[in-house]
């Protein structure tokens, strides 16, 4: 247990000093904030739009959920990948790291960022219904607020081992960056594709790929099945298809595996390769 | 207990036979306590991948290699924490002072704060540690550099060319601390190109060529080994044709001084019988003590001038 404590803080000096760290993080807190504060505003000149817990959850989680998963697979390539160039993660190993332990400090700064970044999320969700007038529904979160908030932190980990992964890979930040982009274009293009296909069997295996796992998983319809209603409703009066998601169980079983194949792969790669 | 022992250790880059490089073959050597050892070779001769593989970076081909005698990965991970390394050029994360800098690798090797301090007094930084390590000059990164290696106190120190790059002044400084070290009862392995270097601080030493350890032992063994006559004539050229086709000579060598000629023997009698047998009379002979430099030009052999000569 000592030794995770340890790596902790190696990783700790390591980004703290970073300043392209504390660029990303008061960016997302930034992006996050903005549109609490209007709701608070408007929560003060206007007696109908109120801006309380629970049920202003939906509204903050959604807004983290639509640059969290970038930003900290971002992060993780800025924070793992240059440790190759600069040939620090080399020379961590012969201070003593074995390369495991290294592996695992990131894993451990993957883990650490998915926190920090569902902390403030769920610090500026509360921060805003304390500033605003009226009080909330029973209760604090519901279990569906729960269970959005557990689909924006596995989101927000495939996006980072996708980043470990290719760090791990390339190690080199640009050409990681480069990949992460093209890829998620790429997976765009393949799954229209794929999800205008005549086969049943495509079309469903389309919803399952990473970014669109991801996708699903940090969206409020996919968490909220009358808010889905609500929608579909809508939709059907204008006679627009009906909007479907995957169980949201599934969707976690998924982003889970990916998750360990990516991290797995990393681990094997590091393995395997002189530094 | 020998802080380094190899066994026939040998790496090769690359799989696909036709690109593969052969950059260690077969070397054994050993290092034992409180020597001071230099590790001699010509660039690309092999001296970083063997330092690689002694810390850790790089897995090796074949053969084996022993820190403080244990051999297996639980052994060496023990083994390590009583070395203190670098490999190449100083490694540090750019946008952190110096202090902060060995505040992560003192975090690494499970050190406290007070060692980081003395350690940037010994190699004089103490003044400039608040500094970014990327505004530091090359010599102050060399120094961070062997602070860094020194923060667990260890009694093994390996360090890649740690003079590359400096000036007459920084190179007298690194000397300065290396003895310090070695007054310390530490044991050293350093790699260097730097011959006159390496005579001067080390006393063993290894030359690698190609790959392959040519000799090594104890710095005067090396220059004495085979012995070195030196002999002037009035005819320096028929005194030069004439050792050249004498059958105990294995190399001749004109000086300014004038022909030196290693022998298989130290029998001087018959190379003077020898040579008034060939008509050529001496005027001076006496054995001869070669610099390092010259035994070291002696077995490299015009060095190495190309990648493809080292592969092959
Ligand atoms: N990662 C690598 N992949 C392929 N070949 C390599 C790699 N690293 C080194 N080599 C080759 O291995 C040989 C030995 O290189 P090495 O760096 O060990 O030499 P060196 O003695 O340290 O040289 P220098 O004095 O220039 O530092 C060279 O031919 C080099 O090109
Ligand atoms: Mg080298």
């Amino acid at each position: 247990m000592k030794i995770l404590s340890v790596l902790l803080r190696i990783e700790w000096l390591k980004a703290v000093k970073r300043r392209s760290f504390w660029v990303a993080v008061a960016a997302f807190a930034v992006f996050t904030a903005l549109p609490a504060v209007e709701r608070v505003r408007n929560a003060h000149s206007d007696p109908n739009a109120v801006f309380a817990l629970p049920e202003s959850w939906p509204d903050i989680l959604g807004t983290a959920a639509g640059i969290g998963p970038l930003f900290v697979g971002v992060l993780m390539i800025l924070l793992v990948a240059p440790e190759f160039s600069w040939r620090t993660a080399r020379q961590n190993v012969i201070d003593g790291l074995s390369k495991e332990r290294f592996y695992a400090g990131k894993v451990m700064l993957l883990a650490g960022l998915v926190l920090f970044f569902m902390a403030t999320t769920v610090l500026i969700g509360v921060g805003g219904a304390l500033l605003s007038p009226g009080a909330g529904g029973p209760g604090f979160v519901r279990s569906s607020d729960f269970g959005y908030m557990s689909g924006l932190a596995l989101a927000m980990l495939v996006f980072g081992s996708a980043g470990l992964f290719l760090s791990a890979l390339v190690r080199s930040s640009g050409s990681a960056l480069g990949i992460l982009f093209l890829y998620l274009f790429v997976e765009e293009g393949v799954a229209r594709l794929m999800s205008g296909a005549g086969r049943e069997a495509l079309r469903s295996a389309a919803e399952f790929l990473p970014f669109n796992v991801v996708e699903d998983l940090g969206d409020d319809l996919a968490h909220y099945p009358e808010v889905l209603a609500e929608v579909n409703a809508d939709r059907a009066e204008r006679s627009l298809a009906l909007l479907e998601f995957p169980d949201v169980e599934v969707l976690a079983v998924a982003a889970l595996a990916y998750s360990a194949f990516l991290l797995g792969i990393s681990l094997l790669n590091m393995r395997k390769r002189d530094l | 207990m020998h802080p380094i022992q190899t066994f026939d250790l040998t790496k090769r880059y690359g799989t696909r036979a036709a690109k593969s490089v052969l950059a260690v073959d077969r070397i054994a050597f050993a290092v034992a306590e409180g020597q001071v050892f230099g590790f001699l070779g010509p660039n690309g001769s092999g001296k970083t991948t063997t330092i690689g593989m002694l810390v850790g970076t790089i897995k090796p081909t074949s053969g084996r290699f022993r820190l403080f005698g244990a051999s297996g990965p639980k052994g060496l991970m023990a083994a390590r924490a009583r070395v203190g390394a670098t490999l190449e050029t100083p490694n540090f994360y750019p946008y952190m002072s110096g202090r902060d800098n060995l505040r992560v690798a003192a975090a690494v090797k499970g050190v406290g704060r007070p060692r980081i301090d003395e350690c940037l007094e010994l190699v004089g930084l103490s003044d400039r540690a608040k500094h970014r390590f990327n505004t530091y000059s090359l010599g102050m990164k060399q120094r961070l550099a062997l602070a860094a290696t020194m923060l667990n106190d260890p009694e093994l120190i390996i360090l890649d060319e740690p003079a590359n790059g400096l000036d007459p002044q920084g190179i007298r400084e690194i000397r300065e601390i290396i003895r310090i070290l070695a007054e310390r009862g530490k044991t050293i392995f350093l790699s260097s190109h730097l011959l006159a270097e390496v005579e001067r601080t080390c006393s063993h030493v290894a030359i690698i060529r190609k790959g392959r350890i040519v000799t090594w032992g104890a710095v005067a063994e090396v220059v004495g080994e085979g012995s070195a006559v030196l002999l002037r004539a009035p005819d320096t050229e028929a005194l030069a044709g004439a050792m050249e086709a004498y059958p105990d000579s294995t190399s001749v060598r004109r000086t300014d001084d004038g022909i030196v000629a290693t022998l298989d023997s130290g029998d001087l009698a018959s190379v003077t019988r020898y040579l008034s047998g060939q008509g050529v009379h001496l005027s001076h002979l006496a054995p001869y003590r070669p610099s390092l430099e010259e035994v070291f030009i002696d077995v490299t052999q015009g060095a190495v001038d190309s990648m493809t000569e080292i592969a092959s």
